[in-house]
């Protein structure tokens, strides 16, 4: 991967943005050796109301915890889409969930659709999307290693989860395999 | 000052990927905290939460106090009681402490003071207390606040606080705010044998040669342990030596100067400065909290257009650091004080530069902390 890279997770409330950034970045720091800085923002609203987190994940100490400009983005809902897009660098990597993210308003070269929702529907709990996204990564960009990422998913979520989420996982990266989606820099 | 080595059972040695609130709660943990009571407020109440579950494993007490104030009163108590404390509070939450406080200034009770700084009514980060922390309560005292700009410094600099609060018998204060708090970051947790605590200095004395606020001119006092006879009476008013409450006036003196001068003459040995790139600059950046930041990142981005700038980063602001901010202002053209508020720090930098440079002052006070472009248009500007 070429460092820093500048992640933005967007979608509602509900959807497991942020635990998903912070798998994410735990997988980065405790299994990649790696620097990350995780910031977000949401609404007051338990469910429901945009939300985003933010990662950078570096090779070397970072400094300014804001940047204004991301490498990737995944939306995962159309409002939300539509307000981080323009952080977006003009060569940057965008993934949606083309069920969720219907209205592109700006064509980016580098765009993976992933039916995110679907899939963890299809496996049977819905709220597993965060982990497909997750799974997706691992695969298609390379983010972060398959053990390394489901060893961190299992630290990280309820026991009664974890047979659901390491499914979800396997699912996204499945997906990736299946449509020859990759994108490794 | 007797030492010690923190409790092995008591730190998570190992790389973590951590909230600055838990962190601020781990280098707690790691100094020996053993009794903390806060009311809710965001952006501090993870610091809350992880107490609730961490105290308990530790043989500490958690308490939820009814209100700020109660929190803050009940420290006293439980420092008294040879308790290492801590509470946790925000911004509008600190102003309700400010009585309190006051009281445990005068009658010199060590505590942690965690005042997670936010804008008014919500929840974006901010520097706008600065001045509280240092002037919130009424009467003569001396603050120390001490400001981490990473999840890495709310970890090391808790214990630093604890530290020096066990040293001076001193509130002190840990100046988080919402930038560094809700963020994650790589932790790195040494091993217990490699941090150091310092302990109360109790007395050797017997209850009837004990003096209860006895010391040197730039000293606390030492303390006793309570139930074993040792009767003292800790009072907001004017108290002499012997803990007596007395309105003469060179009691008042007395009392006041040596409170506040274990703090000032000791400033050298208390405040802590960290220079980049400052050997050969024309330039300066003085700051402090995260808004460190960004302020490292300028000067690469200066160096690269041939500014030479350097930032002195002050690792505490109260006692102000005043030789180290003299000395960068005798060896620069320009100062740039860059603060989260419209300007308030600047005014100390401003004073410990003596004139010897101008100081310019970078303001922000829109929830966020600066972007490195946004100082660097100040600096631009500035070295026109």
């Amino acid at each position: 991967m070429k460092y820093p890279l500048r992640i933005s997770l967007c979608g509602f409330g509900g959807q497991g943005i942020v635990l998903s950034a912070v798998i994410l970045g735990t997988a980065a720091v405790t299994k990649g050796n790696k620097y990350v800085v995780q910031t977000q923002s949401y609404g007051s609203e338990a469910r429901g109301g945009q939300c985003q987190s933010e990662l950078i994940i570096d090779e070397k100490p970072i400094n300014s915890p804001i940047a204004e400009k991301k490498n990737v983005l995944i939306a995962l809902f159309q409002d939300a889409y539509e307000k981080y897009i323009p952080a977006l660098e003009e060569d940057g990597i965008l993934v949606i969930d083309p069920d969720l993210v219907t209205n592109i308003v700006r064509p980016v070269e580098t765009t993976f659709e992933l039916p995110a929702t679907q899939i963890a529907v299809d496996i049977g709990n819905r709220m597993t999307a965060n982990m497909v996204v997750l799974g997706f990564l691992s695969e298609c960009l390379g983010i972060i290693n398959k053990d390394d990422l489901l060893e961190v998913v299992k630290d990280n979520v309820a026991d009664r989860f974890k047979e659901i989420n390491t499914k979800a996982v396997e699912a996204g990266i499945e997906y990736a395999k299946e449509h020859n989606m990759y994108h490794r820099s | 000052m007797p030492k010690k080595k923190a409790s092995k059972e008591r730190v998570l040695s190992g790389v973590h990927f951590m909230l600055g609130n838990y962190a601020t709660v781990e280098g707690a943990i790691s100094a020996g905290c053993n009794y903390f009571a806060g009311y809710p407020i965001t952006p501090a109440n993870e610091i809350s939460e992880r107490m609730s579950q961490r105290l308990p494993q530790v043989g500490g007490k958690f308490v939820q106090g009814e209100d700020e104030l109660c929190s803050v009163f009940s420290l006293a108590g439980a420092a008294l009681a040879g308790g290492k404390v801590m509470t946790a509070t925000a911004s509008a939450g600190y102003n309700y402490m400010q009585e309190g406080l006051g009281y445990c200034y005068a009658i010199e009770a060590p505590m942690v003071i965690v005042d997670v700084q936010r804008t008014r009514g919500d929840n974006f980060a901010s520097q706008a207390d600065v001045y509280q922390m240092r002037y919130g309560a009424s009467g003569d005292y001396e603050a120390i606040v001490v400001c981490p700009s990473s999840v890495q410094e709310l970890y090391d600099y808790t214990i630093w606080a604890f530290n020096l609060a066990e040293e001076y018998r001193n509130p002190v204060i840990v100046m988080s705010e919402t930038t560094i708090a809700l963020m994650r970051e790589r932790l790195d947790i040494p091993t217990a044998d490699k941090i150091e605590l310092y302990d109360r200095r109790y007395t050797k004395k017997t209850p009837d040669e004990y003096h209860p606020f006895e010391a040197l001119a730039n000293q606390c006092p030492e303390a006793a342990p309570i139930g074993e006879g040792y009767h003292t009476i800790y009072s907001l008013n004017p108290h002499d030596e012997y803990g007596n409450i007395d309105w003469d006036p060179i009691v008042f003196d007395n009392l006041y100067k040596r409170v506040t001068g274990k703090i000032t003459e000791n400033a050298d040995k208390i405040c802590r400065t960290e220079s980049y790139m400052m050997d050969d600059a024309d330039y300066a950046i003085v700051t402090y909290g995260s808004e460190f930041r960004p302020s490292i990142d300028a000067v690469e981005t200066a160096r690269k257009e041939g500014i030479k700038l350097g930032v002195l980063k002050l690792c505490n602001v109260w006692p102000v650091p005043e030789n180290a901010i003299c000395e960068v202002a005798g060896n620069v053209k320009k100062i740039f004080s860059v603060e989260m508020n419209l300007g308030k720090y600047v005014r100390e930098i401003e004073r410990a530069s003596k004139n010897k440079c101008e100081v310019v002052s970078v303001t922000k006070n829109r929830g966020f902390v600066h972007t490195t472009d946004e100082i660097m248009t100040e600096i631009r500007k500035g070295v026109l």
